[in-house]
């Protein structure tokens, strides 16, 4: 019973954790697009890279999210 | 283990609070709508990636030799709008004298916004957050812009015409 609560605990944790991470992308969309306003390429793919990163983060959590 | 010793699943607390249902509720799970979630930060994710090609692609275009408009219909202390090196780059330029144009992109360095000339102050403004930059050099004189203006070479050739040799990235 401790260990299911735990495991549920984590569960949610995890999922706080994707939100987070999918809002922090919705942030870099912003600034990819001021970015591209200014011609700033080094930006532009800093914050390409960051997304995919942020991506590939929020896909290795799904393995821990209990169904 | 017989279905007598088997725990009777005890419905939360929060579904007697709110006792409405959805149709087919039960079938999404706290996996399948952070699924959704991380299926819409991959979109994201190769959003921001486009964007960073498409960024760079543009920067690349340094434009061709092209002929802008006449001399002669551009006065001294006058400016002219144009598009160089692409149809979505806007760009201005100004006549100093007889001899000397100058020409710059119009937009800010700092988000993109239009500049335009200020002769009284014989300086290049951007209106949107008062950012301000040399005529000549596109050099930024204050404001929150930290990068020049992309300055676009220009010359008045024999055929009475003003040219645009390429912009410098």
């Amino acid at each position: 019973m401790r260990a299911s609560a735990r495991g549920r605990r984590t569960s949610s944790a995890v999922a706080i954790y994707v939100i987070i991470l999918v809002a922090f992308q919705v942030f870099l969309v912003t600034v990819a697009v001021e970015a591209f306003q200014t011609d700033t390429e080094s930006l532009a793919w800093s914050t390409a890279g960051v997304s995919v990163a942020l991506f590939v983060a929020a896909a290795a959590f799904l393995r821990y999210l209990r169904p | 283990m017989s279905d007598e010793s088997r725990p009777v699943p005890v419905a939360p607390p929060w579904k007697r609070d709110f006792p409405y249902e959805a149709l087919s509720e039960e079938e999404v799970t706290r996996r399948e709508f952070a699924r959704y979630l991380v299926l819409g930060a991959g979109t994201i994710a190769v959003a921001n990636v486009g964007l960073a090609v498409w960024t760079q692609l543009r920067s690349i275009n340094a434009g061709e030799p092209r002929a802008i408009t006449d001399a002669a219909s551009v006065a001294v202390g006058g400016t002219f709008l144009f598009h160089y090196p692409g149809d979505d780059d806007p760009a201005i330029l100004v006549r100093l004298s007889e001899t000397e144009v100058v020409a710059f992109s119009q937009k800010c360095t700092h988000l993109g916004c239009v500049v335009y000339y200020d002769a009284g102050e014989e300086r290049w403004h951007c209106p949107c957050h008062e950012g301000n930059f040399e005529v000549r050099t596109g050099a930024v004189i204050s404001g929150p812009p930290t990068r020049p203006l992309g300055r676009i070479d220009v010359e008045v050739r024999d055929d009475g015409k003003i040219w645009a040799l390429g912009r410098e990235t």
